[in-house]
């Protein structure tokens, strides 16, 4: 009984030490390294997060589409959450075995290219797929001179607004919808939607979220309109020690002096600023995107239809987009973001045939009946030929002026500008991390003056870029 | 005389001697897969520009870095300053319930273990989640409520440099305390009973047998919980990820924080590597510090 108990537990120790190296022995590149055959079978991963609500419910039937339409391919699609999937994606990738198709902000695809790892498309893809995609949206997937993937959306940052205190502020939407208006109009009118009784303030003008990392967005939603479109300026300067910037910064803490916005800002996220909107204690609240006015119908539905699972202390709301003002007589341009199915390749180079299969299926999901029923169901417009076809026969239950405004403001988007080189956005994006959203953070807070932080932000972006390397006026 | 220890080896190899060998074999290969390999990596990697496809040799350029980044030195001050201000808090906290539940019956002493213990299985995400909701900037939130009946004005407890380092504070006051708690209680319970039979004999108080029988009693346990807990506060990183980001102007960036920034955000794993490496010299160091002026009288 002893000895037997004795190869028992040998046995459980060994297979204990085996499952051990057995997780960590790779699966490598096995799927990609096949025949160089476009007809031999062949697996194709992807790592797709809940691009809308109904996203990964579909993935069952994309994946037999996919395999109907190519009878030798198997999409293997991989859900992942919004929290997870950068984590999963960046430990996939540093470890050399990523899958084949990620869906990611092109923002991010700077790094992994960089690295070494995002794949080129450019002479896989065929003429009849890139010419399908607007230009705008499919430049944001290019680095150099290189194409990464195909756009799912791009979808415009804006500022949404409550309809029924717009009106009673005496503010003309519709006028502001197709005209734009300054910061001066924004300013004086988000004061006139500030409710205060008894030194207590009921209702503000404007909500942004700023907690954290969405300070970023705030303010570069914002120098957009200063004449700033981008870090770097077409001679590949860096923008951001313009006088402009500074005079954003003022006007930043302004609104919060002007009481307009809360003093508490800088701690209020997007959940919160999104409930203050629902709950009637804000005017204007941003970022804007477009998925809110589906998000305000469901719930103005729920209180309709007495609903518990409505937002707490909810009011009706007419969701109504509204753009971002300009500053200084300067253009108004559009912040979007352009999300989309970006190509990767593991440590070894994989075979001819698997990039094109890699490239059909990137196609399949960045275009045609998936991105139209994605599109619509997140409220965004359809950026290619084909899903604009295939969206046809998909009715959308959307405010034609504010489809209109949407529309307007896409035309001004800012550009593309994939000739900035990785090094630089490196330095760009480190530099907002470390310098420009901690200082935020505390001119939000009225911690520091804006001309501290403007100082803060020239100096390090002198010793990042050099005396030369970044705009004197 | 080799034929005499010819049979002595094979009766070694046969013996129960090399069953424990080959189990401690299993704990040895795991140990060295998942703890000594990463260390050696991290070194090398440390010394290089890493990337999945070939990394490149940069010397000691990742140390410099690190010791001329101002921002890295900024966490560290942070991160000294939390551990600081909780470990000791914490310890003492623990201490105290750990006594108020030792005279109880055993099936509510099991129910308070088990109370206390709860925070340590539930999700660090779904905590914070709970503690942005206290910390709400706005007047309804749970803490300014509370500050409000002193007559306080509402606090941006997070958003602010003034308030954001101590609300992480409060957050580690007011939870996880629950393995402390039981090592105590351990501890505790395995105090001769005879010690407080002949201080009862002295006519010794509640405070006077705390004082000279129980906190010398503990010093090992103490001694042991300061050590990890000190290590744990230099490790931070959650708390700081998930409640504030590191900010407002990197007021609670941490040392763990910065080296997951660098890491994971900007892929620049020869930095983050040397800066963790920095961070155990630290950490090491103290440790080493904490032995030699506590550990004097302690015996294990």
């Amino acid at each position: 009984m002893k000895k037997r108990m004795r190869v028992l537990a040998s046995v459980f120790a060994v297979s204990m030490a085996l499952t051990t190296l057995t997780a960590c022995g790779g699966k490598g590149d096995s799927k990609s390294a096949e025949a160089s055959d476009p007809n031999a079978k062949d697996t194709i991963t992807a790592l797709l997060p809940p691009v809308s609500g109904n996203f990964q419910d579909t993935f069952a039937d994309i994946q037999k589409e996919f395999t109907e339409k190519y009878p030798n391919l198997t999409l293997k699609i991989e859900p992942a959450s919004w929290e997870d999937m950068t984590q999963k994606l960046d430990t996939q990738v540093n470890a050399g075995s990523p899958p084949d198709i990620a869906f990611i902000g092109s923002d991010g695809i700077s790094k992994y290219v960089d690295q070494g790892m995002a794949l080129d498309i450019k002479d896989i893809a065929t003429p009849e797929m890139i010419n399908d995609y607007d230009k705008g949206p499919l430049e944001y997937m290019k680095k150099g001179d290189g194409l990464y993937g195909f756009p799912a959306y791009m979808e415009v940052h804006a500022l949404g607004g409550n309809r029924e205190f717009l009106e009673k502020a005496g503010i003309d939407w519709k006028k502001v919808q197709q005209q734009g208006w300054t910061f001066d109009e924004f300013r004086e009118a988000i004061k006139k939607g500030v409710v205060s009784e008894g030194g207590k303030t009921s209702r503000y003008g404007f909500v942004f979220a700023t907690a954290g990392v969405t300070s970023k967005d705030y303010l570069g939603i914002l120098i957009k309109n200063a004449g700033m479109p981008s870090a770097f300026t077409q001679d590949l300067k860096y923008a951001y020690t313009s006088k402009n910037y500074l005079e954003v910064l003022k006007d930043i803490r302004a609104l919060i002096d002007d009481g307009s916005m809360p003093k508490e800002l800088s701690s209020i996220d997007a959940g919160k600023r999104w409930n203050m909107f629902l709950t009637g204690q804000t005017m204007i609240t941003g970022k804007g995107m477009a998925t809110f006015e589906k998000s305000a119908n469901t719930n103005n539905e729920k209180i309709k239809a007495n609903d518990g699972s409505a937002v707490k202390g909810s009011i009706p709301v007419t969701y109504t987009v509204l753009p971002v003002p300009s500053f200084l007589g300067e253009k108004a341009v559009s912040s979007v973001a352009v999300d989309g199915y970006v190509a990767f390749r593991g440590k070894k180079e994989p075979s001819e045939a698997h990039k094109q299969n890699v490239v059909k299926a990137l196609y399949f999901l960045a275009s045609g009946k998936v991105a139209a029923t994605t599109n619509n169901d997140l409220f965004v417009a359809q950026i290619t030929e084909s899903g604009r076809k295939a969206a046809e026969s998909m009715p959308v239950e959307r405010d034609a002026d504010n489809k209109a405004a949407v529309e307007t403001m896409l035309k001004n988007a800012a550009p593309a500008r994939p000739d900035i080189p990785a090094e630089l956005e490196a330095k760009a994006i480190k530099l907002e991390d470390e310098v420009i959203v901690p200082k935020l953070q505390a001119l939000i807070a009225g911690e520091i003056k804006p001309e501290e932080m403007y100082d803060a932000v020239k100096s390090a972006a002198v010793s990042a870029f050099g005396e030369d390397g970044v705009v004197k006026d | 005389m080799a034929q005499l220890a010819k049979p002595a080896k094979r009766r070694r190899i046969r013996g129960d001697g090399a069953w424990a060998y080959a189990f401690i074999a299993v704990a040895l290969v795991v140990f060295a897969m998942f703890t000594a390999y990463p260390v050696v990596s991290a070194f090398i990697i440390s010394f290089q520009k890493y990337k999945p496809i070939g990394s490149e040799y940069v010397g000691f350029d990742n140390y410099i870095a690190t010791f001329k980044d101002s921002l890295f030195w900024k966490s560290v001050v942070n991160t000294v300053v939390y551990t600081i201000l909780t470990v000791p808090v914490s310890l003492i906290i623990s201490f105290a319930i750990a006594i108020l539940i030792l005279p109880l019956k055993k099936k509510l002493q099991t129910t308070f273990k088990a109370v206390y213990y709860l925070p340590a299985v539930a999700s660090g995400v779904a905590l914070s989640v709970v503690w942005l909701w206290i910390f709400d900037p706005m007047p309804e939130g749970i803490f300014n409520k509370l500050i409000s009946l002193f007559g306080i004005s509402n606090q941006n407890w997070l958003g602010s440099s003034a308030t954001s380092m101590f609300s992480l504070v409060l957050m580690a006051w007011l939870s996880s305390h629950g393995t402390s708690i039981i090592i105590y209680l351990a501890a505790l319970l395995g105090i001769d009973s005879s010690y407080y039979e002949a201080a009862d004999l002295d006519g010794a108080n509640f405070f006077q047998k705390l004082w000279y029988i129980v906190i010398p009693s503990l010093k090992p346990t103490t001694l042991f919980l300061l050590v990890t807990g000190v290590i744990g506060s230099f490790q931070v990183f959650q708390n700081a990820y998930l409640m504030t980001g590191g900010g407002p102007d990197n007021s609670t960036t941490m040392v763990g924080l910065l080296i997951f920034n660098n890491a994971f955000k900007y892929f620049e794993f020869g930095k983050a590597a040397a800066q963790s490496l920095v961070l155990a010299a630290i950490i090491a160091l103290i440790s080493l510090v904490q032995f030699k002026f506590m550990g004097k009288d302690v015996e294990y």
